[in-house]
């Protein structure tokens, strides 16, 4: 009786010893190692043996969970998941989602974003039907590219395609007539929302189209303030001038934060002068761009043309890819 | 002819009677059973095209286990009688060798065909439960891999009439192997500057089994149009590839000592 | 057919050259045998393991083919197959596929064996009955005793009722009983006018039931013939006992007469033959030996056995 009992102790301090060695070890996964091995999309086609589909998932998964969560994407990450849906597509080039997959998280450095259009060529070549893997094109090219006749191409491609939103058309033209500005970018982004499933992707265009908004209200307070220096004769001293009397241009000032934003969440935001450059900026962001739209993608892309139109360029535009990233 | 035809058909249907009685089959067809069960959860770590995911895995599992059932009880299969003596009294029968690996082999072939039948319900019943399509893409996809199988075991039929079960393994695992590589080789013969790789690429493509002509998963996953010389040219290039091997496996196994 | 017309089995000449290992070096296991079984006879093949038994049976069977030498069951060349519907073959310790009943597998090899459909069921019943497995005829084999394998080996043999019928040591393994059975099973055979081929080293049974045997050592058939013929081959035997046989009367005996010697120190046993026995005992008694017994040596058929080997020893050794 002793001898079973003494057995049944041994066979429990056995199994929690084992435990506890299993709890001490780290539950380190591919994902965990971040550069993760990804075999040459040729290599796992040769050694796909006939489980080509199967293989094509298992890497389209570890794609899908090397973004899951709060992981920062990086251009490092970008070539990472580059890399991943190359191997699926090469694998299975009929996948339909991985080529759009691509487009929205190889974003951060150009060629990133290069790698995200060569997929969607593939994309677009097993599915020629499918406008949206042209409009990622023409947006890739239009957005982070600076690119416009191309873009305008691709859009025109797709706008010819079944299910293509009726105002292709019209983005096309606009493309074409060299006054492309943040209102294609807006309705890039809105389409891209609705087009988005997935909840980390939208929260990106929503960011993006976030920006916009403050863009065309702090553009907005531009256009009041020329009109002040007009009435005044001088410069106003602070944004809350444009509401007080003698020139009360404005009932009220549009809020300084996005309305995506909920009320829970407000900074106490404010329109403020930015004392660098004189420009009203909102304090969400603290700083406006010069360039012709605001968004921290546009300073990269005209500094990635600037590096491909030479080498030794300075950047264009203050910021840069540092302050983007900060 | 009549009679050889009996004679066959009869070790056949005992191969199958046996093998059906195995643990072993029902373990693997086990296994196969809860991987395709088991493609929802795989197929909900990914937010789009789970569908197709459960599709790929499922139709996977299927090649997957009905070539492992075909190596592993197929290289004991004629090894087997030889060193548990079961061929003795068989062959002391009515019964020429090549009856009796033919019968061997359709035996075998029979059984690891009802085992595809047997996953395809369950892939059939996972599939319709997610909602989403089979087609008459999807048969032919398994009657595609229904004809590999066919290929394959009539190589195990081949190597397991002249060597040990190891051995056999091996060769087949790795004539399947290479099988699904004769394309590639195809490739290399046309990038290849030496003559020499040239024409030995080329004559593996031309000897080794196309494998890869009886995949058809992509096509039927997507629902992409498949030819009809798509089925029945890779059915008619099976059948004839089998009986050659069965040709070659009779003569071995005619010349061959059972010690 | 040259000579007794009824001659069932022929083997002639039959040379066996097995391939040890990858390489071409070869090793003779049958040299040239040649024997024949007669219609309706029990016809014994001894020898000592490893003589080529299973090798010449495996050759009848067709499971291995003859280097040279030419082997015919029924008038058919061994490497046909027809002819097999006319044969019974039993291996040595049966094997059977484990996962069916004996019933299944008996009902398999009818039907290979072209029993029609019409009395299958009926012979399977009867077989299973005769080898008494009536009881267990619907459990897996792999609940089998190795003594009810061996009773399901001899129904696969007798399930076609062929006429030739080929025993691999059919007693082996098997209790007093179960031995008894096989030789019922095979003397009744032999009633209905079958003929059995029968391998074995159990030397009373050969004795007790076989007809004829051959003798095999070493892949060369030592002796062959009726049993009886055997035993009256010579004249007969004696066997003295004796103590105190003097050095030299000892190798005078061994010098003149045909004698064997067993035993040492004071006790010898010598064989001699009949005709010889007054001539030694003289000698012997002269010589101050005492003699402790003198028997007629009945000669079984393990002395010719036993003889056979070794001459075949000797034979050996000075080659």
């Amino acid at each position: 009786m002793i001898g079973k009992f003494a057995l049944l102790m041994a066979l429990m301090a056995t199994v929690c010893a084992t435990g506890f060695i299993h709890a001490r070890m780290p539950p380190t996964t591919n994902a965990d190692r971040g550069d993760a091995f990804v075999p040459d999309p040729a290599v796992a086609s040769v050694l796909s043996l006939g489980f080509d589909a199967a293989l094509a998932d298992y890497y389209w998964l570890q794609a899908v969970q090397a973004i899951g969560g709060d992981t920062r994407i990086t251009a490092e990450l970008g070539v990472h998941l580059g890399k991943l849906i190359d191997v699926v597509t090469t694998l299975d080039p009929w996948v339909d989602h991985p080529y759009r997959f691509a487009a929205v998280w190889l974003t951060e450095s150009e060629e990133n974003v290069r790698q995200a259009n060569r997929l969607l060529e593939r994309g677009i070549a097993h599915h020629p039907n499918e406008w949206r893997n042209w409009f990622y094109l023409g947006f890739n090219q239009f957005y982070y590219l600076l690119e416009n006749e191309q873009a305008a191409h691709s859009l025109e491609q797709a706008s010819r395609l079944p299910k293509a939103p009726r105002y292709l058309p019209r983005l096309v033209a606009r493309l074409r007539s060299q006054t492309a500005d943040i209102l294609v970018a807006e309705t890039f982004l809105r389409e891209l929302i609705r087009d988005t499933e997935e909840e980390s992707a939208r929260a990106e265009y929503q960011n993006a189209l976030d920006e916009i908004e403050i863009e065309k209200k702090a553009r907005f307070l531009d256009r009041a303030r020329e009109a002040f220096i007009k009435l005044a004769g001088r410069d106003i001293m602070s944004v809350d001038e444009l509401l007080a009397e003698p020139h009360p241009l404005l009932s009220a000032l549009p809020s300084p934060e996005p309305e995506s934003l909920p009320a829970a969440l407000s900074r106490g935001s404010v329109w403020e002068i930015d004392p660098a450059n004189e420009r009203i900026v909102s304090s969400y962001y603290g700083a406006r761009y010069e360039l012709h739209f605001p968004s921290r993608e546009h300073q990269r892309a005209e500094q990635w043309r600037a590096e491909r139109e030479g080498r030794d360029s300075p950047p264009s535009g203050p910021g840069g890819l540092d302050d983007g990233e900060s | 002819m009549k009679t050889s035809v009996t004679r066959i058909w009869i070790i056949a249907v005992n191969t199958v009677r046996e093998a059906i009685r195995n643990k072993l089959l029902y373990t693997l067809l086990f296994f196969s059973v809860a991987i395709i069960g088991t493609a929802v959860l795989i197929a909900s770590l990914s937010y789009v095209e789970g569908e197709r995911i459960i599709q790929d895995i499922g139709l996977a599992a299927i090649r997957l286990f009905s070539v492992g059932i075909a190596i592993f009880v197929g290289i004991g299969l004629i090894h087997g009688e030889v060193d548990r003596r079961t061929i003795y009294t068989i062959l002391s029968k009515p019964v020429s060798r090549a009856e009796f690996l033919l019968g061997k082999f359709l035996g075998l072939l029979l059984t690891v065909w009802l085992q595809v039948i047997l996953m395809t319900v369950a892939f059939v019943i996972v599939t319709s439960a997610t909602g989403s399509r089979i087609d008459s893409g999807h048969a032919a996809a398994l009657f595609l891999t229904a004809m590999e199988l066919m290929v394959i075991v009539a190589l195990a039929t081949l190597f397991s009439a002249f060597t040990t079960p190891l051995l056999a393994a091996l060769f087949t695992l790795g004539v399947y192997t290479l099988g699904h590589l004769s394309r590639d080789m195809l490739a290399l013969a046309r990038q290849a500057e030496v003559e020499g790789v040239k024409v030995a690429a080329t004559w593996l493509y031309r000897l080794l089994p196309d494998l890869e002509s009886f995949n058809l998963t992509i096509q039927a996953v997507h629902g992409l149009t498949i030819s009809p010389a798509e089925i029945w040219l890779p059915m008619l290039y099976a059948v004839g590839y089998a009986i050659a091997l069965l040709f070659v496996a009779s003569f071995i196994f005619q010349r061959r000592d059972l010690k | 057919m040259a000579g007794d017309a009824r001659e069932v089995v022929q083997v002639d000449s039959v040379v066996k050259d097995f391939r040890p290992g990858f390489g071409l070096r070869t090793k003779r296991v049958l040299h040239g045998v040649s024997f024949s079984v007669r219609e309706g006879e029990i016809f014994g093949f001894v020898g000592p393991n490893g003589a080529g038994k299973t090798t010449t049976l495996k050759v009848l069977m067709g499971l291995i083919k003859a280097t040279s030498g030419r082997a015919t069951i029924l008038g058919c060349d061994v490497a046909q197959t027809e002819f097999r519907r006319h044969i019974g073959f039993l291996p040595e310790n049966p094997y059977f596929y484990s996962f069916l009943t004996a019933r299944e597998i008996l009902n398999f090899y009818a039907k290979l064996s072209g029993v029609p459909s019409a009395g299958r069921r009926d012979r399977v019943d009867t077989l299973l009955n005769w080898v008494g497995l009536e009881h267990a005829a619907d459990a897996r084999l792999r609940t089998y005793s190795k003594g009810m394998l061996q009773r399901v080996g001899v129904a696969q043999a007798l399930v076609h009722n062929p006429r030739v019928i080929f025993l691999d040591e059919p007693m082996s393994g098997l209790d007093p009983l179960g031995r008894k059975e096989i030789r019922d099973v095979v003397l009744r055979l032999k009633r209905e006018g079958k003929t059995v081929f029968m391998n074995t080293h159990i030397l009373s049974d050969v004795e007790m039931i076989c007809d004829r045997v051959a003798i095999i050592v070493d892949g060369v058939i030592r002796y062959q013939g009726r049993i009886e013929d055997f035993l009256i081959e010579d004249e007969l035997w004696s066997d003295v006992v004796l103590s105190g046989l003097s050095v030299e009367a000892t190798t005078h005996i061994e010098e003149a007469f045909d004698a064997r010697f067993h035993g040492v120190g004071e006790r010898i046993e010598i064989r001699i033959r009949d005709k010889d026995v007054s001539a030694v005992l003289q000698i012997a008694l002269a010589a101050g030996a005492e003699v402790i017994s003198l028997s007629q040596h009945r000669v079984s058929l393990e002395t010719i056995f036993i003889d056979a080997v070794e001459r075949s020893e000797g034979g050996g050794g000075e080659s």
